[in-house]
């Protein structure tokens, strides 16, 4: 197996209450492999599991051959994933520079880092002209951007997603989604999990879907867009 | 105008002691989202180091400094590892609780080493005093602006310059954003606690020289003071609490050189409730909203409450009413004691418990009742009995229109606004000479009296007694089970979905306050009665805490909990008398095992 990053069997759980079921997905190098599901599918457990915010009572994730079930947070960084929280959560009383900065703590390489931020910034130039500014004053679409490059700033083979577009005005929706596969087209594998179907399958190489913990469907990305199933369950916009 | 300048400059002096502990409290906070009740500990624990360096091991001052941070700086450290971090992701209020256990026994292992009396700490500076414009400063003066100056820079240095300094940072923003950046927030949470705690040991340090005596009892002001300044300036915001100190020291030392020693922590405390009610966020921030503190519902631990059956219930008030039989006047004492602070107990857990409103303050309405009792037997010649009833409406209305400006606050800052509003209302019968007799207090309070008839006997006492509580309690049952306890405890797991209902919930605690006051009210009255003599520190903050972890022990918000818990706490160490000494030891190390153990109290909370 050559996958970057695999969850086999994971049985996740809130107090007495199971969240994932036997769960196994795999991201490969280079792809973009989007989780869909509606809400309570166990969409941002999953999310959780894999950063090492929730550890799973069976099972194991593992990345680049390693498993990081078990690892606190900093490690799982450490060994080269970036997030991309939900709802961002950035640090809003510091500015996009610093927030940006922040996303390198794990880096030594002082030169490096400011020759990554310039690289970030020609890809967010939106984000040139903020940077002296807090974080929290931004809108929804320019604090997206934060997190986006925040994430990049670590150099991480692979970058969570944790609903992207959450929030979004659809102008900005497909700007970031533009952005992702840019991203993704530079090297950086990408796992994002996704509520709104449509829009994740028209950037994605695959797709799983969750339901209740389980998945229901999985495979390419335009198999599952043309599913009557997916089609019925989650197309057609916003899932309520 | 010399001094006026003097007064500045003492003013200035104490600011920056306070500023070295609520910039800890600051840190603290920001990082682990919770008021530090020890940080006054390790404020006495840094003063008896500097002690024992200066005085017994005659290190030189070099030395001494280092000696203190690092002490105080590890045993914060400590701390932090052995007792607050296996407490992450339990209830909000759990980590406050272990700091309020912590500082009780820190406290008394400092009053078993070096006994409660006040030790002198001399300066080991040369005393040289220049003269500035009529006023004067001396070399300990400029040692401590110099050393509060100098920690800020270094502090103001590290948060911006270092990689660790933006880990605390990001820390104190989001900690979950924090460990996605690869953030070790578990060293970042020790990082944390080794600097506050340096720095207020530090504090301590140079307070003890600066006045020339420590004693083990100096730790509560400490903590006050720290948190007072801390809310001024913004929780979590650490130049504010810079500012917040200095502006503090500043106005006790105008407030003292206008009013008199007396007043000093009245203008602390009213400065606080001024600021929690129309700045909450201190007066560096321009939101007038507190940040919304998701502890409502998880503030306090859940479990499912132990139900004792009704003939249990009657078996247990039988065999109390019948230990007078067999007991002897010391037990039958002890028991009365017992009783009265399952009066304080009950009302408490009905506050905190039930409405979710943790009060740390709750000996305040022990000494309204108190004085009101006596002052209306004395004073107007009422009948004892009618006097106690009268003393219970009174603290009802008093307790809850002091309580009422906390009405709108939430978790930290409701016990922060009930501990200052409990240390005012010791200040006022201090300070109020022609109503409460001001420090000399009240002699002569007539004994119990039923119709005409004092009760002067142990066992008449103790019938009396449990008479009172058993009727309170059955009330309170009554009261929890109707739809009025249904409101409350909805009120205390979301007051915001229970407002959107259409419940108006300042009324609803203000009924609550008004029940549990008159309830501590009546008890306070019984008290004052049984001693003859109160005082204005008869009623004491640690009384307070007492209350607390009886209503823990039993589990909050449960009845039959509350009295049991009395009964052990205040029970058994009376019943071993050899362990008198070690008495607020016990209660620091039951709380914290409790905490860890059995958070949800022995019988459940309800």
């Amino acid at each position: 197996m050559s996958a970057l990053l695999a969850l086999d069997k994971v049985c996740s759980f809130y107090g007495p209450v199971q969240v994932h079921f036997d769960l196994s997905l795999h991201v490969n190098q280079g792809e973009i492999v989007c989780l869909l599901g509606g809400n309570a599918s166990g969409k941002s457990t999953t999310m959780k599991t894999i950063l090492g915010l929730m550890k799973p009572r069976t099972g194991s994730v593992t990345f680049d051959g390693k498993v990081i079930s078990g690892l606190p947070t900093h490690r799982i960084i450490r060994a080269g994933i970036g997030s991309v929280p939900e709802a961002r959560r950035l640090f809003g009383a510091m500015t996009v520079r610093e927030n940006l900065l922040m996303g390198a703590f794990i880096r030594d390489d002082s030169a490096a880092v400011r020759s990554d931020l310039d690289r970030v910034l020609t890809l967010f130039p939106r984000l040139q002209e903020r940077l002296a500014q807090r974080a929290g004053t931004l809108s929804g679409g320019e604090q997206q951007m934060v997190a986006m490059a925040r994430a990049m700033m670590g150099r991480p083979r692979l970058i969570c997603m944790d609903e992207p577009t959450m929030g979004l005005s659809p102008r900005f929706v497909d700007v970031v989604l533009e952005l992702i596969a840019t991203i993704n087209r530079e090297g950086t594998t990408i796992f994002m999990v996704e509520q709104n179907a449509s829009l994740a399958l028209q950037i994605a190489h695959r797709g799983y879907v969750l339901q209740t913990g389980r998945i229901a469907l999985e495979g390419a990305a335009r198999a599952l867009a043309a599913d009557p199933r997916i089609r019925d369950a989650y197309l057609g916009g916003e899932a309520a | 105008m010399g001094t006026f300048i003097d007064y500045t400059v003492n003013g200035l002096v104490v600011g920056n002691i306070y500023a070295l502990l609520a910039v800890g409290l600051a840190l603290i906070f920001g990082v682990a989202n919770l008021i530090n009740f020890a940080h006054g500990s390790l404020y006495t624990v840094g003063a008896y180091i500097g002690w024992v360096c200066i005085t017994q091991l005659h290190t030189p001052f070099w030395v001494t400094v280092p000696a203190v941070l690092i002490g105080s700086g590890g045993l914060g450290v400590a701390i932090e590892r052995l007792a607050l971090r296996p407490l992450h992701g339990t209830s909000r209020i759990a980590p406050l609780l272990a700091t309020i256990g912590l500082s009780l026994v820190l406290d008394q292992v400092v009053q078993l080493v070096f006994t409660p009396n006040p030790r002198a700490l001399p300066s080991p500076l040369p005393d040289w005093r220049f003269q500035v414009g009529g006023g004067s400063i001396g070399t300990l003066d400029l040692l401590i602006l110099g050393v509060g100056i100098g920690s800020a820079a270094l502090l103001f240095v590290f948060l911006r310059f270092t990689k660790l300094g933006w880990a605390v940072r990001a820390t104190a923003q989001d900690i979950d954003a924090a460990k996605q950046m690869g953030v070790d927030t578990d060293r970042v949470n020790s990082t944390v606690f080794a600097i506050a705690s340096a720095l207020g040991g530090l504090s301590g340090m140079m307070v003890g020289m600066y006045y020339n005596s420590i004693d083990p009892g100096m730790s509560f002001d400490a903590t006050l003071k720290g948190v007072v300044a801390q809310i001024i300036g913004g929780m979590g915001n650490v130049p504010g609490a810079i500012a917040g100190s200095l502006l503090l020291g500043l106005i006790e030392s105008y407030g003292i050189a206008l009013f008199g020693t007396s007043y000093r922590n009245l203008f602390a405390f009213v400065l606080l409730i001024g600021i929690l009610i129309l700045r909450p966020n201190g007066l560096f921030s321009a939101a007038k909203e507190t940040p919304p503190e998701p502890m409502t519902g998880s503030f306090v631990a859940r479990g499912k409450p132990i139900r004792i059956p009704m003939p249990g219930m009657v078996g247990i008030v039988a065999v109390a009413a019948l230990l007078p039989l067999v007991a002897g006047d010391y037990v039958l004492q002890t028991g009365t004691n017992a009783l009265l602070y399952g009066l304080l107990a009950l009302s408490l857990t009905l506050v905190a418990g039930t409405v979710g409103m943790v009060s740390l303050g709750h000996a305040g309405l022990l000494a309204i009742g108190a004085y009101a009792s006596s002052l209306l037997a004395i004073e107007l010649h009422i009948p004892v009995i009618a006097a106690i009833g009268l003393a219970g409406l009174v603290t009802a209305v008093l307790g809850t229109a002091l309580v009422f400006p906390a009405f709108r606050m939430r978790g930290h800052y409701v016990s922060i606004a009930t501990l200052a509003i409990g240390q005012i209302v010791a200040l006022v019968i201090l300070n109020w000479n022609s109503l409460t007799r001001g420090p000399i207090g009240i002699s002569g309070i007539p004994p119990l009296t039923i119709a005409g008839v004092p009760l002067y006997d142990a066992p008449q006492t103790y019938w009396f007694v449990l008479a009172v509580v058993t009727g309170l309690a059955l009330l309170q049952a009554r009261i929890l089970s109707s739809h009025l306890g249904r409101t409350w405890r909805a009120l205390r797991d979301d007051d915001v979905a229970a407002r959107s209902h259409g419940v108006d919930v300042d009324r609803y605690k203000a009924l609550a306050f008004a029940f549990g006051g008159f309830g501590a009210g009546i008890g306070g009255a019984v008290t004052a009665h049984l001693y003859s003599y109160i005082n204005h520190e008869t009623f004491n903050a640690q009384i307070s805490v007492l209350a607390l972890t009886i209503a823990i022990l039993g589990g909050l918000g449960n009845i039959s909990g509350a009295l049991l818990g009395s009964a052990l706490l205040v029970g058994l160490p009376e019943v071993f008398r050899g362990l008198a000494e070690y008495r607020m030891l016990i209660y620091g190390v039951v709380l914290l095992l409790l905490i860890r153990v059995r958070p949800q109290g022995l019988l459940g909370t309800v």
